[in-house]
């Protein structure tokens, strides 16, 4: 992109790509230096004692998982129609998940609050993958709207000429070629649900049944306000998030790259 | 071609599932919250006062409404302008002969994928006396105080700081994924002509991103409009409103005061600003 001739530029435009880069790396390093405050790594061990770090990774599991499953479903299928099969009033529809993109979970939180004590559904997982599902889901269906008005139309007729229904076309030569924006789509997924905080804080009132984000506040309860457990905590925290990302990262460049916005 | 439309006319039912998912989920409570707008209620009393549209009166009264609509104006403007700077920048970087590419993606993005939540606390303790800015100043004899998540005038400042460390990523991988596809020909063409690589970048780079900027202005209103997570977990809207935002204060009036007509009122107005927001960058992309 840039044309650079001579050795000391080049070597100048390293520097600049360092120094700018330095500021995103600093608050990494203030979580690291102040988890090991006081009394060092034993903090870790402190952290680890209160035994409800596995429960709370398991819980945010399950409710990534969940969010997940629902999302690439209702999503795959619904951008597939958006972009490749006729509907009635397809720009309705449209505006339809255009204003739900805008929507702000603290909206959510009354409406839902009343629903689900009435469905009994408060304070199970559902009450908070419902939720995280439905706010997702308007981007990730105009992402693979995008993504899939790029495969050639021939494809599918071609399968079509050759006897396939919809579904076949859709699960045969549409699916396989998403590969991309799937990952993609799986990762932004991981990434809201997994730090999804209001929700979970609100719907799941049993300490049995909270999610990561809400383990720095275990240390800031009522007796204590423990700044280094609650970096050490936080620590904990970030560390499988980046390792998430570390392995999916070529996959999701990818899918980004594959005309993920346009 | 009769034929074809009617074999092709089938879609309804595999966008069906998504819809009715979203209609129970979030048509139903955008129903509900408009209704909810127009009553005075607690959420215990087992009965609601219908009280028409006294609520949106109160709204347009209320100080603390106007100035989290100014906070919102102000954190856009800003962080949108900085944080696609910073990505549009970064992205033409890496799109060049570089070391150490893939190191330097990584350490962009990864502000992105962490909670907000988790990191609340470490900058809580960064911009405080006791974090690493106070030491450094310390150890530079420069005399100045961290104190600036306490001070009405610097907290909203500072909290754009953080917002911009958080997205810039986002920025960067789509300008990222954008300049992969522009013409690299054409570009060199016009170097070996004698243009600057300020001037390419300007004039053929970032025209050509034209509709990565414009869905990162779509997703920025959205985004300014929907903000919470960071204003209330580092400030919680404080001090003295300072970092008020609509989502934090819709929260002030109806979780943490049970006013839930009153900020049903308010969730309203958001979800029409944002809708409007949303509507008019969607029109500039189209009337190009």
């Amino acid at each position: 992109m840039l044309r650079i001739k001579s050795k000391r530029k080049k070597i100048l435009l390293q520097i600049l790509l360092f120094v700018m880069t330095v500021p995103y790396l600093l608050p990494l390093l203030q979580m690291f230096l102040g988890s090991l405050g006081g009394r060092g790594f034993y903090n870790y061990v402190a952290v680890w004692n209160t035994g409800v770090v596995p429960t709370y990774f398991r819980n945010s599991i399950i409710i990534s998982a969940g969010v997940i499953l629902i999302v690439y479903v209702l999503s795959m299928t619904a951008g597939f129609g958006f972009a490749k099969l006729n509907i009635l009033g397809k720009e309705a529809f449209f505006w339809l998940i255009l204003v739900a993109l805008t929507l702000p979970e603290v909206i959510l939180l009354t409406p839902l609050f009343v629903t689900f004590q009435r469905m009994h559904l408060f304070s199970t997982f559902f009450s908070v993958i419902f939720p995280l599902a439905a706010l997702q889901l308007p981007f990730t269906i105009l992402l693979i709207r995008n993504f899939d008005a790029g495969i050639p139309s021939e494809l599918m007729e071609a399968a079509k000429i050759d006897g396939a229904t919809t579904s076949q076309a859709f699960l045969h030569v549409i699916l396989p070629l998403t590969k991309p924006i799937g990952s993609a789509v799986a990762m932004l997924t991981l990434i809201n649900s997994w730090n999804s905080y209001l929700l979970p804080l609100l719907f799941l009132q049993k300490p049995s049944m909270q999610t990561v984000t809400l383990l720095p506040q275990y240390f800031q309860g009522e007796f204590t306000n423990d700044q280094t457990k609650i970096l050490a905590a936080a620590v904990l925290t970030a560390i499988p998030e980046i390792v998430a990302y570390l392995c999916m990262q070529k996959n999701f460049e990818r899918g980004m790259s594959a005309g993920a916005l346009k | 071609m009769k034929k074809r439309l009617s074999i092709r006319n089938n879609g309804m039912i595999w966008i069906l599932p998504a819809f009715f998912f979203l209609i129970i989920m979030i048509y139903y409570s955008i129903f509900f919250t408009f209704n909810l707008s127009t009553m005075d209620w607690d959420g215990l009393s087992p009965t609601m006062e219908r009280v028409g549209f006294a609520n949106y009166t109160k709204m347009f009264k209320d100080l603390v409404f106007w100035k989290a609509i100014k906070n919102t104006i102000v954190y856009f403007a800003i962080t949108f302008v900085v944080q696609n700077f910073l990505g549009f920048v970064f992205a033409a970087i890496l799109h060049s002969d570089v070391k150490l590419p893939t190191v330097h993606k990584c350490l962009i993005f990864i502000p992105t994928i962490l909670a907000p939540a988790t990191m609340a606390p470490v900058f809580r303790l960064m911009f405080s006396p006791q974090g690493m800015l106070q030491k450094f100043f310390d150890f530079a004899h420069i005399p100045i105080t961290v104190d600036w998540l306490s001070k009405p005038q610097t907290a909203l400042y500072v909290l754009m700081v953080i917002v911009v460390w958080e997205f810039t990523g986002m920025s960067f991988i789509l300008y990222y994924a954008a300049m992969s596809q522009i013409d690299k020909e054409m570009l060199e063409a016009a170097q070996i002509d004698g243009a600057g690589n300020i001037r390419t970048l300007w004039t053929m780079v970032f025209p050509g991103c034209k509709g990565t900027t414009v869905s990162l202005a779509m997703l920025g209103v959205i985004g300014a409009l929907k903000t919470f997570d960071i204003p209330y977990l580092i400030t919680t809207g404080g001090p003295d409103h300072a970092t008020e935002f609509l989502g934090t204060y819709i929260y002030r009036q109806g979780i943490r005061q049970s006013h839930l007509g009153y900020a049903a009122a308010l969730s309203v107005m958001l979800l029409v600003m944002a809708v409007v927001g949303a509507f008019l960058t969607n029109k500039a992309n189209k009337g190009e």
